[in-house]
């Protein structure tokens, strides 16, 4: 490991990679203030009187951005930030289409975003030390979560109870929870992983870890779970699972865990069909929406209709007809965004994903911390699969779970976690790219490399 | 851990690819089907919100226009500035009740799709405002148009008034009418309000009945059997002397088809003509014609075939072939004097009258002059081309004497206008309830060179007044005449 270090250079202190970044996201300002003008003229043929304060905005708060990365992660991923803002000034444009009256609160979501993009990266020094607090994140993440069950301040929009209203702001902690639980994962399997990996008990014809190492985990699981259901917000259940089983797979490099996960995902899914009426709905309606096209499947059916409408190349930005329906601007987003720019664009908004997906990927790869392995994975496959779950649901790949398109979607709280998760991904990318100090704070941290 | 961590990059990508392949489902595969899904209004809203050209008269009033509009699902609406006028040809382009008459016939045109050979989408990110629309301008004329409605008054009927030498309709007018206005209302709610009264109306005022309603042509019809006459040479202006009978009676029935007012009437074509004699048509069409060249003659003039005019839905009009295969002479008889199970839109009545005025020919009726791009440059032109030619030029211009003596001293008498040459003949159709339609059909013009064919049919009018073709209808083509001669064509 130090032959390996010694032979890593420090990066130059010109930061190359922030350049990068800075270009990136200099095009990023241009591709969207050219996306919002012809957003515009489709509409009414009328150049956007306030394009110059918009575009003035936007490039602000980005270099605002870059300037931060350039002092404290200089040597952190380029990409990241740029398709972070590229799919949030997109979603900007597409969301100001679809109602102007949402405009306002989405760009200054957008710039309240970027901020805790700033304070993290400002005040999370190193990401590993996070690992001190997992059972801090835990209740916080649990606490979150059931936050909205709470009678004064929890809100039920379309059969969900998953805000919170505090005062003129409302946010869903279910988002803000999914970081902490990421965080809380990541910091007990930094220590439990290899006893988890250990098969020490016998269960029938399996071995299985002992339960004792396996019970808090499995606790948090499970309660989350069943608040989420209680809330009736599947996507974020399916989400969770999946985050949770990821994790405890790639940390215990153990397949049998998918596998059980599988099965207990299958056993579930069973349960939750035959006991809940809205889970029965979900699925009736992704077996056959035409069985009620203007009823229960209307927004899915007409979800369809605009992709269709959209075709390869799509109907332009702001031709689209007015067809209203809810949650159009929030979990449906990527059906307008599939008709405004057909299957070319739509492709182009998955392909930002997959490269955020394999940014984030490639810093878990490279870290040399386990902690920063897993965190990085975690918050990955978070930004990763819920992109994939909401856009299965809206395409009719699988049942409709409502969720966010992270960064896409109006929604002030998933903005901001996930800029969280940018800030996060970026701190441990600028560490792993640091020569490993040997005696240093790094091997505080019990630290092993898989062979 | 970093083998399983590119298994997962690899798992989600295989998650990506599969939403990857979804899309083309949806967006390349089935989006034909989605498309014209029967719950998708998509597509029919956006095409309700694109630009869309002008419709013109050939004087230059505009009778269709969009107009940017702040509506709940619309951005423009579709104007009618002459309302009521010319709501029959220019149709209604409406989001709840889809598109008639131009409208829908050169929809593609106005919309812009014919000739911009669909700007693909891409370019059409570039350029969000597509203006490349056309402009119909039609053959009819505001003046005539407007002649046409003042003359009618608030009677039922039609007014139809064409170039026989082209087929180019002048005027085209019926009354009960609509407002277009507002039946394409960008309000859906008003559309519907005005869709359901319309229907409840009396006289079927969304029906263009100029040439998508049948009535009983009467003696309107004398000229077809005349004509057939001519063509087949079983008539000549001399021959058959017809007998001075107060009524024939055919083989086969006691049931005599009686005169007009009971009156005695034969002699020659041209004298059975210009009285509109009963007995004798009758007595032409049942034995000096027969049932075989009856039947083709009245194809060859239009009956019984589909009007190639250029707006959507003409109605046939019908002469009975079953007579051919089972004779029935009381009916021949009948059908020989326009009754019975005749039938004819205004529309064909003045092809007939078109057919004697261009030597023979019938050209094939069209509304559309020409289509003209957003930047005035003509996109393309309607060319006149000839539909039917069921007389010779002689025996053509036999009938075309004839008429001319129908207004000179015959039941068109008082139609003249001087130094114009004017042919008609009229027609009051029983409709054996008391009421009878009233009809009026020619062609006018210069000495020599008819420029002008036309039908004038008044419905509904009682026995009891008097009423006839010549008395009712009569006037109010000469009215329109008047107006139309004048003019330099």
């Amino acid at each position: 490991m130090a032959a390996r270090a010694a032979r890593r250079p420090r990066l130059a202190p010109a930061a190359p990679r922030r350049n990068t970044e800075l270009g990136l996201l200099v095009m990023v300002v241009l591709i969207t203030a050219g996306a919002y003008v012809l957003a515009s003229l489709g509409q009414d043929a009328n150049m956007p009187p306030n394009i110059g304060p918009f575009l003035l905005v936007l490039l602000a708060l980005l270099l605002l951005a870059n300037l931060v990365t350039r002092r404290v992660v200089p040597d952190a991923d380029p990409m990241l930030l740029p398709l972070a803002g590229l799919l949030n000034g997109l979603g900007y444009v597409l969301i100001t289409r679809l109602d102007e009256r949402l405009a306002g609160k989405q760009s200054a979501w957008s710039a309240i975003g970027i901020g805790a993009f700033i304070v993290t990266l400002v005040v999370v020094k190193r990401a590993r030390d996070l690992a001190a607090y997992r059972y801090l994140w835990m209740l916080a993440g649990l606490g979150l979560l059931v936050l909205p069950m709470l009678p004064a301040i929890g809100v039920e929009r379309g059969g969900s109870r998953i805000w919170v209203k505090a005062g003129p702001i409302e946010f869903q902690p279910g988002e803000f929870a999914k970081v902490a639980l990421a965080l809380f994962f990541a910091g007990y399997l930094l220590d439990k992983r290899e006893l988890l990996a250990m098969r020490t008990r016998r269960l029938g014809p399996v071995m299985i870890p002992d339960p004792k190492h396996f019970a808090p985990i499995l606790l948090a699981w499970g309660a989350s779970l069943l608040v989420m259901i209680r809330q009736r917000d599947l996507g974020s259940s399916l989400l969770f699972f999946t985050l949770f089983l990821v994790m405890l797979w790639v940390a215990t490099e153990r397949p049998s865990y998918l596998v059980i996960g599988t099965g207990l995902f299958a056993g579930g899914a069973t349960f939750a069909y035959r006991a809940f009426d809205h889970v029965q709905k979900r699925v009736d309606i992704w077996r056959d929406p035409w069985q009620d096209p203007l009823g229960d499947s209307y927004q899915i059916v007409q979800a369809a209709f605009a992709m269709a409408d959209g075709g390869i190349a799509g109907t332009g930005l702001g031709s689209s007809g007015r067809i209203d329906f809810p949650a159009k601007e929030s979990d449906f987003i990527f059906a307008f965004l599939a008709q405004d720019l057909g299957l070319v664009g739509a492709t182009a908004i998955i392909v930002a994903f997959a490269l955020i997906v394999g940014a984030g990927l490639r810093i878990a790869v490279r870290s040399e911390h386990t902690f920063d392995k897993l965190l990085a994975t975690g918050l990955t496959a978070l930004v990763g699969f819920q992109a994939f779950i909401i856009v299965a649901g809206v395409t009719r790949l699988l049942p409709l779970t409502g969720i966010t398109l992270p960064f896409v979607s109006y929604g002030g709280s998933s903005l901001v976690a996930n800029y969280v998760i940018i800030a996060l991904l970026l701190r441990i990318s600028h560490e792993a790219s640091q020569p490993v100090v040997r005696g240093g704070r790094a091997t505080v941290v019990a630290e092993r490399v898989p062979a | 851990m970093n083998r399983q961590i590119r298994r997962l990059g690899v798992a989600i990508l295989v998650c990506y690819l599969a939403l990857f392949l979804q899309l083309n489902r949806i967006q390349v595969l089935d989006a034909a089907d989605l498309n014209n899904n029967p719950y998708n209004s998509r597509r029919a809203q956006r095409e309700y919100n694109r630009p869309r050209g002008q419709i013109l008269t050939s004087d230059g009033a505009v009778l269709a226009r969009s107009e940017p509009f702040d509506g709940e699902f619309f951005t423009r609406r579709r104007v009618y500035p002459e309302n009521q006028l010319f709501a029959h040809i220019t149709g209604f382009f409406s989001f709840n009740y889809g598109l008639t008459g131009v409208e829908r016939q050169y929809d593609e045109d106005l919309s812009g799709q014919s000739f911009s050979v669909q700007v693909n989408s891409l370019q059409d990110i570039l350029i969000a405002n597509r203006e490349n629309v056309g402009n119909v301008t039609l053959t009819l004329r505001k003046d005539l148009q407007a002649a046409a409605r003042d003359a009618l008054g608030n009677q039922q009927g039609s007014v139809v008034l064409l170039d026989p030498r082209t087929g180019e309709i002048l005027a085209l007018w019926s009354w009960p009418s609509f407002d277009p206005n507002l039946l394409s209302s960008a309000d859906r709610k008003e559309a519907q309000t005005a869709w359901a009264l319309a229907n409840l109306a009396e006289g079927k005022p969304l029906l263009a009945h100029a040439y998508r309603e049948r009535y009983f042509p009467g003696s309107t019809f004398k000229l077809v059997t005349a004509g057939i006459g001519l063509q087949t040479g079983k008539v000549t202006r001399d021959n058959p002397v017809y007998d001075q009978r107060q009524s024939y009676l055919p083989p086969q029935t006691t049931k005599a088809i009686a005169n007009f007012g009971g009156e005695t009437c034969g002699g020659t074509l041209f004298q059975v003509l210009a009285v509109s004699c009963n007995s004798a048509f009758a007595e032409m069409g049942q034995s000096t014609i027969g049932a075989v060249d009856m039947v083709a003659g009245a194809r060859s003039f239009g009956f019984e075939q589909d009007v190639p005019i250029d707006l959507p839905d003409a109605a046939r009009s019908t002469f009975p072939g079953d007579l051919v295969d089972t004779p029935n002479p009381p009916k021949l008889a009948q059908a020989s004097i326009g009754q019975n199970d005749v039938a004819a839109t205004p529309l064909q009545i003045a092809l007939v009258s078109a057919a004697v005025a261009n030597h023979g020919r019938i050209m094939k009726p069209h509304v559309l002059r020409e289509v003209r791009t957003s930047e005035g440059k003509v996109a393309r032109t309607y060319t006149p081309e000839q539909w039917l030619a069921p007389l010779s030029e002689e025996h053509a211009a036999t009938l075309h004497d004839a008429m001319l003596g129908v207004v000179e001293n015959g039941t068109a008498f008082g139609l003249g206008i001087p130094g114009y040459e004017i042919g008609a003949k009229t027609g009051t159709a029983q409709l054996g309830n008391g009421l009878v339609h009233t009809w009026m059909t020619g062609f006018a013009g210069p000495p020599g060179d008819p420029q002008l064919a036309f039908a004038v049919v008044v419905l509904n009018q009682r026995v009891a007044d008097d009423a006839t073709g010549g008395k009712v209808a009569g006037p109010i083509a000469r009215r329109v005449l008047q107006t139309a001669l004048p003019l330099k064509r």
